[in-house]
């Protein structure tokens, strides 16, 4: 742990979700969380067991139904929509399993777009993105379109997209999922690498091998946390 | 993010499904399209006719015989103009009218070299003359000198199918029946309206025509020329006064003639062309609104179709603003560009329909501005619900979308 205020905790949170008639299903059962500065966390857990649900809070795509969920020590479970999707354009980079490019579009469009939204001058949108792309080894793919680019690729993309506002926190959601073990890999690899540069990364995950790749792992089991273990 | 890039990805995903976009887009493009191309005929029309007939001059008024234009037109009218009618005018107190010239007409072959053509024989006096100001090829007019002659001036058309193209027949002879005339002019006018009526045709003096030709002093016109146009309403209140009181026409009956001049037929022209403009635009709207209802269902099934984009955007901070802006830009570059579309088919129909017809081509300038308008219109108040609907869904719901 490297800093004493965590980048994100999670205080108590529990998660129901509406099924109509005035019936819930409740995903997590009072979790709590910190995650600090430079970890790299594996939050791992069976089907259904919450992990992803807790992945969407932690990623400021849900909010709690009860409980605090503190952003840089701020609680931000009471954000407006737009202040949380301010929140996911400036401090948290996504890298999901799947559908994780917009289709028919470049490469260096799918990268752009965050500054886009982030507002970035366009002369300094092009440097970042290449910048990014040379990263993760795929600056050659700049104007190709996402769907005509392999799986690994795709994947390397998300993480070049990921970084481009340079985040306090990457999430990243079964990010090997949908690829061979020797991919697989070599995308844990470039995450690892942004870890030992300084960055905070966070994935979810039911495969252990993959999960060996973190400093951290948090198991989850029917909405709890069970265990939360370092090497 | 900047609308330039917005119009990029709109662009971007319209062509995905470009024939999805071009059928949706096709009820703007026929809606437009009509108008542009109706709007475009009607002002060339006009320019046409306004063009025409100030070549006839604004400072004169005809009485023909009939009760209504169509029956005039038909020319069986029960009550027809005189030479005496035109005397009566000219000899009555009226202020304002600067000449009177009574015309009339007979359909008739005129043979000369073996050839035989079927003509509208025109009989004038040396006013109407002035008046239709003829133009000459060869020769020269009447005059008072000729007035009671047998001199006839050949329409160019009539001249050439007679005596063959190039060829001065000034002087020759022409028969009408039995009755010898002898050429001495040939007019052209390069006037569509003017050149219809008089290079096929053949002018000769008046009292010829009644006596020689006809046999009876019925009129086809008579033409009234003014000294003030600024009075000419005025002018043709009173004649028509005098004519129904010539004909003893009772206040309660209908003139059993017609009094029309050059401006009145403008306006008509006018009028006629706007009603049609409107129509057209009204039942064009029609096409319009089912064109912009196709554009919102598939702008509703574009949302549904990429729920998970919408859910990626929103991931990497796209504000519902964001979203917002994007799909509706969408619809509007769609209607946009089937405006534009509309617009230029319009254009090109409306040239090909003058071309044909045989008028000059006129751009409405108004209706296009008023198209591009319409169609951005459509486009916001058609795209914003489907729209709203994207901007609406929660990122987590997107983003599960299967």
């Amino acid at each position: 742990m490297t800093s004493k205020t965590p980048l994100i905790e999670l205080q108590d949170v529990t998660k129901k979700y509406p099924l109509g008639d005035g019936e819930f299903y409740q995903s997590l059962y009072g979790i709590s969380l910190k995650i600090y500065e430079g970890e790299f966390v594996a939050v791992m857990g069976p089907s259904g067991s919450g992990k992803s649900t807790t992945m969407h809070i932690l990623g400021a795509l849900d909010t709690p139904t009860t409980g605090k969920f503190l952003f840089k020590g701020k609680d931000i479970s009471s954000y407006s929509d737009d202040e949380l999707a301010e929140i996911r354009n400036q401090e948290i980079g996504f890298v999901f399993q799947s559908f994780n490019l917009l289709p028919r579009t470049t490469v260096f469009k799918n990268v752009e777009r965050p500054m886009m939204y982030g507002k970035v001058p366009s002369e300094e949108r092009e440097k970042r993105v290449m910048e990014a792309l040379r990263l993760v080894g795929i600056e050659d793919k700049a104007q190709n379109l996402s769907n005509h680019i392999s799986g690994g690729q795709i994947q390397r993309v998300a993480i070049a997209r990921a970084i481009i506002m340079n985040p306090s926190i990457i999430l990243a959601d079964e990010p090997t999922g949908n690829l061979d073990s020797k991919t697989a890999h070599e995308i844990m690899g470039y995450l690892q690498d942004l870890n030992n540069k300084g960055r905070t990364i966070v994935v979810i995950t039911h495969e252990e091998d993959i999960a060996n790749f973190a400093k951290r792992k948090v198991r989850i089991v029917d909405g709890k946390i069970v265990s939360d273990t370092s090497t | 993010m900047e609308y330039q890039e917005i119009i990029k990805s709109a662009i971007i995903s319209l062509r995905r499904n470009i024939m999805r976009t071009g059928l949706t887009m096709l009820g703007i493009i026929i809606g437009i399209g009509s108008v542009i191309m109706i709007a475009s005929i009607g002002q060339s029309a006009i320019a046409f006719v306004t063009n025409e007939l100030s070549s006839f001059g604004t400072n004169y008024f005809q009485i023909i015989p009939g009760g209504d234009l169509f029956s005039a037109a038909g020319g069986a009218s029960q009550d027809p103009l005189t030479l005496e009618d035109a005397e009566a005018i000219e000899d009555a107190d009226i202020s304002n009218i600067e000449s009177v010239a009574p015309i009339g007409y007979a359909s008739r072959f005129i043979s000369a070299n073996e050839e035989q053509v079927s003509v509208f024989v025109y009989g004038i006096t040396q006013a109407g003359q002035n008046m239709l100001k003829p133009e000459l090829v060869y020769g020269e007019l009447l005059t008072d000198a000729n007035s009671t002659d047998r001199v006839m001036i050949l329409g160019i058309d009539s001249s050439e199918e007679l005596f063959g193209e190039g060829i001065n027949p000034v002087g020759e002879s022409v028969r009408i029946g039995d009755a010898r005339f002898k050429v001495i002019g040939v007019t052209k006018s390069d006037s569509a309206l003017m050149g219809r009526f008089f290079n096929s045709a053949a002018i000769i003096p008046l009292e010829v025509l009644s006596d020689d030709i006809r046999g009876d002093e019925e009129l086809a016109e008579i033409d009234i020329s003014v000294e003030d146009t600024n009075y000419l309403n005025q002018t043709m209140q009173d004649v028509e006064f005098f004519m129904r009181e010539r004909r003893n026409i009772d206040d309660d009956e209908d003139s059993n003639f017609t009094l029309t001049s050059f401006q009145e037929s403008l306006d008509t022209v006018n009028t006629i062309t706007g009603l049609l403009t409107t129509l057209i635009a009204g039942i064009s709207s029609i096409s319009l609104i089912v064109g912009g209802v196709g554009v919102m269902n598939i702008m509703l099934v574009s949302v549904t179709e990429r729920t998970k984009e919408i859910g990626l955007l929103k991931s990497i901070g796209a504000k519902e603003s964001d979203i917002l802006t994007q799909f509706l830009i969408e619809a509007v570059v769609m209607t946009v560009i089937g405006g534009i579309i509309g617009i230029i088919l319009g254009i090109l129909g409306a040239y090909g329909v003058s071309a044909v017809v045989g008028i000059p081509f006129v751009l409405s300038l108004p209706w296009i501005i008023i198209a591009v308008v319409a169609s951005t219109l459509i486009g916001i108040v058609f795209g914003l619900y489907p729209a709203r609907r994207a901007a609406a869904l929660s990122p987590i719901d997107a983003l599960r979308y299967e």
